[in-house]
Order: structure tokens, then sequence, then C-alpha cells
């Protein structure tokens, strides 16, 4: 599964939102960057859980608040540039206290939250961010060695995150 | 005592640029420039390769208005094919392209500008963005983000990605449209009729507080451009462009691609980047003319959907003659997001817009081609030349946001004069400098975006270099 293709994928937000959310980031064609990619597209093939709406998006954006205030529980996973390669980490997750002054037409995982609380008054009842550390973000649609090796422990946390 | 002020980068907008402000002795602005400071390079990287190509390379110069570079690259290409593209493909097209002009006038709208219209020009800069904006007014916050998601979702629906669907060709589209996918999008038309009407009526209720800004931003005579339907309504996608002046008489009319280069030739200023494109026969500045919404708005004489015709008639009482104020690009935006839901449901309420015939196929019948289509932000061009081969000789690209170029110059100008007084600078009056560039909702470098990513500093230095005032944005 590591370095196998990744399919066509759908960005589509639920309509209506789904109980279960996974938001899966990143960029397939800078290598471990496509990590949270491929385990959204594991995660979407055996699905841990009813319910469950897999999105796939470059980056989180505003759009996404509605979707996230709906859901019961909110699972992002994504690559990490600051963790050593491989490096699994779960972190839940909540709205944050402050936001960044000016729009980057992206958002991290706890500002998502914030909007969502403060456009539609609500907020998952759990929150959390899986990331995988990465060793290269190089122009290539294939992981690391150390990202690949890291598949199952990230998969493995992810569903136990959606099963919480 | 003559000094210079440096805006950069400038905020809220796509792409990177530089406002430089230049005061004399007595501390009033003298002289203004709105520089562009990246270059992109396209016109000459895409040399070499088949003109079939062009659509899907050329949308990548964008990520918020791919589907107008995708469809005036793929009528440039259909004119070198001596092509015409089947019926329902148009109107496929068409749909397309007012589905990409409603997410990015939402996107102009409510992300970038209603910070300013809702919390005031003057509010604190840590409030004045989205979030304010989700915090203070948050049924307009939603009523945003539900119009953005409309526009990506059908533009996905159709074309299976949001950002940079290949499903533009020359010739036409790949897929016919399916019936599920036509039933989703009218299913959520309502929604989105409910969202900018909620937009419009805030909007109308909020715009006499900005009687200041009306009169100061890029308010002045000049000639306006943008595509007209045959009736005189308002068209984005397949039609001429017409050009009239500040008085509403027309200056060129039934002007199509293939006449465009005699008609309308490009500046250059040492400043920029960006060229400065001007009616030919005006000469260089004097044809330097605006395109957009508010183009759009006063050259058409109706809408052509029937909520959107009383909007427009409501709109061209806000003048006698053209709307010369170009605040009101943010009304004329408002109105066109209502006019593009009506005619996205007229397209698909019928029929024929599920006919598999949506390709025309042919090779290389002439070796010359232009398009035109209008983007978001005003008429956009594409031109090639190919040799026998079909392999792109020659580009040039006229980009929507360049055709507002002297008009963002000379409203900078206007701004500053009327905000920025003496040797103390403030960021109301900063804001107001950066606002008049954001009613023309400007796409500098059409493709990312990373506003925000670089601190601001604006500096007010004195003529021996030495630094009177400073203002650091984090």
């Amino acid at each position: 599964m590591a370095n196998e293709p990744i399919p066509q994928l759908s960005s589509q937000l639920p309509h209506p939102p789904g109980r279960a959310l996974l938001l899966a980031c990143g960029n397939t064609l800078r290598g471990d960057d496509g990590i949270g990619w491929r385990i959204g597209c594991a995660v979407a093939q055996r699905p841990p859980c009813e319910g469950l709406t897999v999105v796939f998006t470059q980056q989180l954006l505003p759009e996404h608040a509605e979707a996230v205030s709906a859901a019961e529980i909110v699972v992002f996973v994504d690559c990490s540039a600051v963790t050593a390669g491989g490096t699994i980490s779960a972190v839940d997750i909540r709205p944050a206290d402050s936001l960044p002054r000016i729009l980057t037409h992206h958002l991290d995982p706890a500002a998502l939250l914030r909007l969502a609380l403060d456009l539609y008054s609500r907020t998952p009842a759990r929150a959390v961010a899986v990331t995988v550390g990465g060793a290269s973000f190089a122009v290539t649609d294939r992981l690391s060695k150390a990202v690949r090796s890291a598949v199952p422990r990230a998969l493995d946390a992810v569903r136990a995150a959606l099963l919480a | 005592m003559a000094q210079t002020i440096t805006i950069d980068p400038v905020t809220r907008l796509e792409g990177h640029g530089r406002i430089t402000l230049k005061t004399n002795d007595q501390g009033e602005v003298s002289e203004a420039y709105f520089s562009v400071t990246q270059v992109r390079g396209f016109e000459k990287f895409c040399e070499g390769r088949p003109y079939y190509e062009m659509p899907s390379l050329m949308a990548r110069i964008c990520g918020i208005c791919p589907v107008s570079h995708l469809i005036a690259s793929a009528k440039a290409c259909e004119a070198i094919m001596s092509v015409e593209v089947p019926p329902t493909a148009a109107k496929l097209r068409r749909a397309l392209n007012l589905a990409q002009m409603i997410q990015s006038h939402a996107l102009s709208f409510f992300y970038l500008a209603s910070p300013d219209l809702l919390l005031g020009m003057d509010a604190d800069p840590a409030e004045r963005n989205i979030f304010g904006v989700a915090k203070a007014h948050p049924e307009l916050g939603r009523a945003g983000v539900g119009l953005r998601r409309f526009g990506q979702h059908m533009i996905e629906l159709l074309g299976r990605k949001r950002i940079h669907p290949g499903w533009v060709i020359p010739g036409g589209v790949t897929q016919p449209l399916e019936q599920a996918k036509r039933e989703e999008i009218l299913a959520l038309l309502p929604e989105a009729y409910a969202n900018i009407k909620m937009a419009l009526t805030a909007y109308k209720q909020i715009a006499g507080r900005f009687q200041d800004e009306v009169d100061s931003f890029a308010n002045f005579p000049g000639p306006f451009m943008g595509m007209v339907s045959e009736s005189g309504g308002l068209e984005f996608t397949d039609a001429r462009l017409r050009m009239i002046d500040a008085e509403g008489l027309v200056l060129v009319d039934g002007l199509e691609a293939a006449g465009f280069d005699d008609c309308i030739g490009e500046a250059v200023e040492p400043y920029s980047y960006m060229k400065f494109p001007y009616l030919k026969s005006l000469g260089y500045p004097r044809g330097a003319y605006r395109v957009g919404p508010l183009a759009r708005l006063n050259i058409a004489s109706h809408a052509g959907t029937p909520l959107a015709d009383i909007e427009v008639n409501e709109f061209k009482k806000l003048a006698n003659g053209p709307v010369l104020g170009s605040f009101h690009y943010h009304h004329a935006r408002l109105v066109e997001i209502l006019h593009g839901l009506e005619a996205i449901e007229r397209l698909f309420s019928d029929n024929s817009i599920l006919d598999k015939h949506v390709r025309a196929r042919a090779g290389v019948n002439r070796q010359e081609g232009a398009g035109i289509a209008e983007a978001p932000r005003g008429t956009l061009m594409h031109h090639y030349r190919v040799n026998d081969n079909g392999q792109i000789t020659w580009a040039n690209l006229v980009i929507a946001t360049g055709q507002n170029n002297n008009a963002m110059n000379r409203g900078v100008l206007q701004t500053a004069q009327r905000f920025v007084k003496g040797d103390k600078l403030t960021n109301g009056m900063l804001n107001r400098v950066e606002a008049v560039i954001r009613t023309f909702d400007p796409c500098l470098s059409c493709s990312t975006h990373a506003y925000g990513e670089m601190p601001l500093a604006i500096e007010l230095l004195a003529p021996d270099g030495s630094r009177l005032d400073q203002i650091q944005r984090p």
C-alpha cells in the first residue's frame, strides 16, 4: 500500500456531513507529504466505523468548517515537517483561543475548530491530529523508507482515534 | 519634505504586490505606484509544446480562476483547429465558468473584502479578517463559506477536481453530464440563493457608511470593456466584447478574439512586471480601461435572468450613466453571483444539458488562434501561433488583472491623496490604500497565495534616508 499509486480521490465535502470525519491532508507529489492521503485511502477501503467520510485535501480550508462542526469525531492525518522521519504522534485538538491575524488560505486543525465554533456554534466531541514525521519532501510520489515502515502504525493510530 | 512610503507586501489579495507612495514638501502624496514584483514566464516556456496541451498547462497559471484559463485556452486551440464545439459542450463550459465566478467572487467578497466592510477600515488589524467576521457576523461568514463551497463543489462534480480540472479540452469537454450530478447541482441551488440574497441585503445596509471610500477609491471617468450577449445582457463565456466610454457611448463593439490584438495594445512601465493594456485608438495611457464586474454591469443593459435583472436596474441607479467608482466592484460581484446561480439553474433545467455529443475533433487547420472568456476579474485573452506540427511557436496572454493595472495605479494615488497625510502613518490610512486594490480583486500570482506569510513593513523615509515612522504588521 505504501507506494502504490494514489487513485482518483474526492475532496468533496459530505453533504449532509457525516458522523465521523477523516481529513487526509498533504501533497502526494512531494514524497512523505503524501502519507496523509495514503492513510486516508487505506481507511476508506476498510472503514473502522460506520458513518465515516474521508476527505482528501492539500490543506485545511475554511470550507471544511461546516463538515467539522457537524461531526461527532474528527481525525486529521498529515505529515509533520518538524518531527523525525517515521515518528507518529496522536494529539487531542481543542479550538484555538486565538486565531492567525491574517487568513493565509490554509488553517491548522485548532484554528479550523475555532472557525467551526464561531460560524456554526459547534465542535466535535473529539478531535485528534495524527501526524507522521517526514524524512523527505522531494518531488516524487514515493514515500521514504522511514515513513514507509511507519505506515502500519500510523494506520493503527488513525483507526484507534476514530474508534475512541 | 519629500518622502517615500512603501507598503510591501500588499495583503489580502492574490499574489504579491508593492505600493510606493511619494510625498512632496507639503507632506501630500504626489506620486503612487502599484508594482507587481513577480514574473511567471508561461508565455515563454510553453513554446515547443503541442497546442492541445495548452489548456491544462495554462490553467496552472491560476488556482482561483483556472477554469477561465482553460476556456480561453481551449477556444484559442479551437480557432487553430477551425472547429465549433457542440452546443451541449458550450453550455457545460458556460456553467463551469459561472461556478468558478461564484466561488471566486465569494472568496473576494467574504474572505478578503468583508473584514473591511463589516468591521470597518479602522478596525484592529488583529480582528479585521475572516475570523473577525465569523465572530461578529457568523451568518454572513456561513453565507460566504456556503457560496464558495457551492462553486467549488460544482466545479469538482463537473471537472472531477476543484482546482485545475482537466475536463475542458480543445473541441469541448471530455465527458457528458450525468443525470445524478445534474440533480445534485440543482438541489444545492436553494441554499445558495438564500446566501446571496442575505449578502446583498447586508451589503446595501452597510454601503452607505463608506461614502468617503466610494468617492476616492479609483473613482474617475474612463472606458470599460467586457463581454456582452447578443441581446446586450451579461455573458461570461461565448460572446463578443464591447467597450464603452465614461458616458456610456460605445467605443468598440463586436470585438472578437481574432481582432483583439488589432484593437488593444500593451504598454510597459519600469516599476512593474504587469503590463498596461490600452485601447490603441485612444493611445496610452488615455486608452487604459477597466474590466471585471463593474465594467460588465456598466456595459450590459440587463442581466438576462429575472432576479439579477432587478439588481442590475438598482445598480444602474447609483449613477447617471456608467458607475465610475471602483468601490462598487463589491456590489457588482454580488449581483453577478446571483446572476450566475440563475444562469446555472436555467442551463441545468434544460434536458439538452445531458446530450452525449460534447466533443469535436480536428487537427491543425490554421497556424494562429485566439480565444476570450470572462474571468471573475475581467476579460481574459489567450493567443497562440503554431507550426505545421502543432507546436506552439509564440503565445501571448492578456490577463484580466493587467487590464485594470492603470486603474489600480490611479486608484492608489487618488486614495492616498485623500487618506495619507503628514509624516505619521496609521493602520487605517494604509489599509485604505490596500483596500482600493482589493476592490479590483487582483490576481497577481494567479496561482499560489502566500499573503500574510511575510511581515508587512511600511517605512516613512526622509529624503536623507532617515526613518521618520514605521509600521510593522506581524
